[in-house]
């Protein structure tokens, strides 16, 4: 067990010039395109997938490593600064940061946020060092039941768990699963539901599905009911050297050090990743706050607990994906995606087999860190530029890409019209209140479930029992029992607290009008 | 949501519409309704190979069936009055009504510059689609969407079709750049 001189050899590679510049980009491209409102994680790594087509294994896995951290991080300027929220993980930063950044205070805002994130996400990437290995030497021993079981949790908890509705979930994730059997059987070399289309018979790529129903089902969303007019950039005080007080500081650190401990155990089970962890960090920092009555009206903890919750979370969600190769977001799932299409199957033997790529990644997850804070503290002038784009121009450009990434998979004009179809469902599963993330999962683990199964049951020469025969698939039913309850008491507070932040909210901005 | 108050004389005040019945909403959980019962019937289309214990449609028939219940569950919430709850954005105006005629237009334009691909190069067919959804979205001049999409596609086309080798066809109009690498 050294894999503190594993990891020295991983910073030898990340280090190198040329891997290092990737590093560089992927971070500055991912903040770039997270900043962009109405982008969101997913569709950022999602967008990004085609820039790294032409590179080699390790630079394109340190590239993403970047996306994912700035993506992440890129959110968080746009809740402070534009008065909505975009994802949910956003939600609470936007409630103080947005009315911190109103009390011209947005500097010190974003300061917190980006500092917060930076500890954050270096304190998990070292629990990710720690845990990562054990569990994945554990991890080498489970059998195709086990892995089935750990599949089986994943979807109930993706498709059943994360959104506000089971069965809208569990369809999300059935139309993923479907999705996902188009093409030819691995095991059999059968075909099925091809409808005798010689493009569908190596199935429908992830990558079609991802950008189609995040880029192009969310823009045809906004098309459908745009904001016209202006856009409310809050400016950002000149002089970044003054962003944080001495208070500020006080006020800052402990939150920073609650949120990391929250999120970083929240994403590393499957359990809903980033939000869940904001809102209770964000619980916790309003019930520990000396300043109770700031919450809803500009608290800096409200930010920086969050934020580091947030960023935290991120780093945890990656401990599953690379031990077990189990995705529990749709950026993972799509993550997961980008590691097979080089020939990298991320789960117990990545460890084992390709140790040097492993720990080039995980040392490219502690310099991207470092990259984050230098670009995101003197960049905050450009990223607000960035929120001016006029959006007719943002999203003729998002539509470009999304249409560039499906045409350079094959240079083949029919996956232009499945990414197009696939935007149609995406739209419509938006308005309709149907959440997208349980279809990528689904359509990802789908097929690796079905062939668990099926060499399980061909194993134990049909016998269903052999499901739940090992110790390990019976206690991950359990535990899995154990997590819907737990989810659906977390569910409850989270209600509770959203229902309570609208009230709280609700009274400051009517007390305005009043004035 | 609550009914609509009425005033003394019968009349709805003007409170809030009474809420629609959600055809679209419907019409959505009956299409996957529909597509999980084609797929039921699909499974037993696939071909199984003699001598394996479990075949290729024992998953399909599960996913169909999954299919099924999800979207009737789906269905009954709807007709019990559960409502999609409209989702937040930045840019989204949750008040605005459907507007279809510009969903349309982007549409369409993705289909023309699928077509245009193969006939007029990679960047003018960007450039296309460029232009016609920033002018559906209400570019203020809408001969701008077109240069901005050109030049941008331009740079995409050098960037990866000329440096990192991905092979989008130049067209006419730019044979003799892609000439130069």
């Amino acid at each position: 067990m050294d894999s503190w001189s594993l990891l020295l050899e991983g910073f030898a590679t990340a280090l190198q010039p040329e891997y290092l510049m990737w590093a560089f980009i992927g971070v500055f491209i991912g903040t770039a395109v997270g900043v962009l409102p109405g982008i969101g994680p997913a569709m950022t790594v999602a967008l990004l997938l085609p820039l790294t087509y032409t590179l080699d294994a390790t630079a394109a896995i340190i590239t993403f490593a970047g996306i994912y951290y700035g993506g992440m991080y890129g959110g968080s300027t746009t809740s402070i600064l534009l008065n909505t929220p975009g994802e949910s993980a956003s939600i609470v930063t936007a409630i103080e940061g947005n009315k911190m950044a109103k009390l011209g205070r947005g500097a010190a805002a974003l300061a917190t946020a980006a500092i917060g994130s930076f500890i954050a996400g270096t304190i998990a990437t070292v629990g990710l060092t720690l845990l990562a290995p054990i569990l994945a030497d554990f991890a080498v021993s489970l059998g195709n039941p086990d892995k089935l079981a750990l599949i089986v949790v994943a979807f109930v908890t993706v498709g059943a768990l994360m959104g506000k509705s089971v069965p809208r979930g569990v369809l999300s994730l059935a139309i993923g699963l479907f999705i996902g059997l188009v093409g030819t059987d691995a095991l059999s070399g059968q075909q099925r539901y091809t409808l005798g289309i010689p493009e569908l018979n190596q199935g429908i790529s992830v990558v079609l599905v991802a950008v189609g129903l995040f880029a192009v089902g969310e823009t045809l969303y906004v098309a459908s009911r745009m904001r016209h007019g202006g856009v409310d950039v809050i400016p950002v005080t000149k002089g970044w050297r003054n962003w944080m007080t001495k208070e500020d500081w006080r006020r800052s650190w402990k939150p920073w050090l609650r949120g990391t401990a929250i999120g970083f155990p929240i994403g590393t089970i499957p359990a809903g990743g980033a939000d869940v962890a904001t809102f209770l960090s964000y619980a916790a920092e309003q019930k520990l706050s000396k300043h109770k009555e700031q919450f809803g009206r500009g608290a800096i903890e409200g930010v920086a607990g969050p934020e580091a919750a947030n960023n935290a979370a991120a780093a945890g969600v990656l401990v599953p994906l690379l031990t077990l190769g189990l995705p529990t977001t749709a950026t993972a799932a799509i993550i997961l995606f980008a590691f097979q299409s080089y020939g990298i199957q991320p789960g117990p033997l990545l460890f084992a087999n390709q140790p040097a790529l492993v720990w080039a990644l995980v040392a490219s997850l502690y310099l991207g860190n470092v990259i984050l804070i230098v670009l995101n503290l003197p960049l905050v002038g450009m990223w607000v530029k960035l929120l001016q784009i006029p959006r007719p121009y943002l999203y003729a450009g998002i539509l470009m890409f999304a249409a560039f990434g499906a045409y350079a998979i094959k240079f083949n004009i029919t996956d232009i019209i499945i990414l197009l179809i696939i935007g149609v469902l995406g739209y419509f599963m938006r308005r309709y209140g149907i959440p997208v993330a349980p279809l990528v999962v689904g359509m990802i683990l789908g097929p690796m479930g079905e062939g668990e199964l099926r060499k399980a049951l061909q194993l134990s020469q049909g016998d269903p029992m052999t499901l739940i025969a090992s110790p390990f698939a019976a206690i991950a039913y359990g535990v899995l029992v154990v997590l819907i309850l737990g989810a659906l008491w977390l569910r409850r507070r989270q209600t509770r607290y959203e229902q309570h932040l609208t009230e709280s909210i609700a009274v400051p901005i009517k007390a305005d009008q009043e004035v | 949501m609550t009914a609509p108050i009425t005033g003394a004389n019968g009349r709805a005040e003007e409170t809030r519409p009474a809420p629609r019945v959600p055809i679209g909403e419907l019409v959505f959980a009956l299409l996957m309704l529909a597509l999980g019962i084609l797929a039921l019937v699909g499974a037993f289309s696939i071909h199984v190979p003699v001598g394996i214990q479990v075949g290729p449609t024992v998953f399909p028939i599960a996913v169909s069936v999954l299919l099924i219940g999800s979207a009737a569950a789906v269905l009954i919430g709807v007709l019990r009055g559960e409502r999609a709850e409209v989702e937040e954005g930045e840019d989204i105006d949750p008040d605005a009504s459907t507007d279809w005629v510009t969903l349309a237009k982007i549409v369409g334009a993705i289909v023309v510059h699928l077509l245009l691909i193969e006939l007029i190069g990679w960047a003018p067919a960007a450039a296309v689609l460029f232009g016609i959804v920033a002018w559906a979205l209400g570019a203020k001049r809408w001969w701008l969407g077109f240069v901005i999409g050109l030049v941008v596609a331009l740079v995409v086309q050098i960037v990866f079709g000329g440096f990192l080798g991905l092979s989008l066809p130049w067209g006419p109009a730019f044979g003799w750049l892609g000439g130069m690498f």
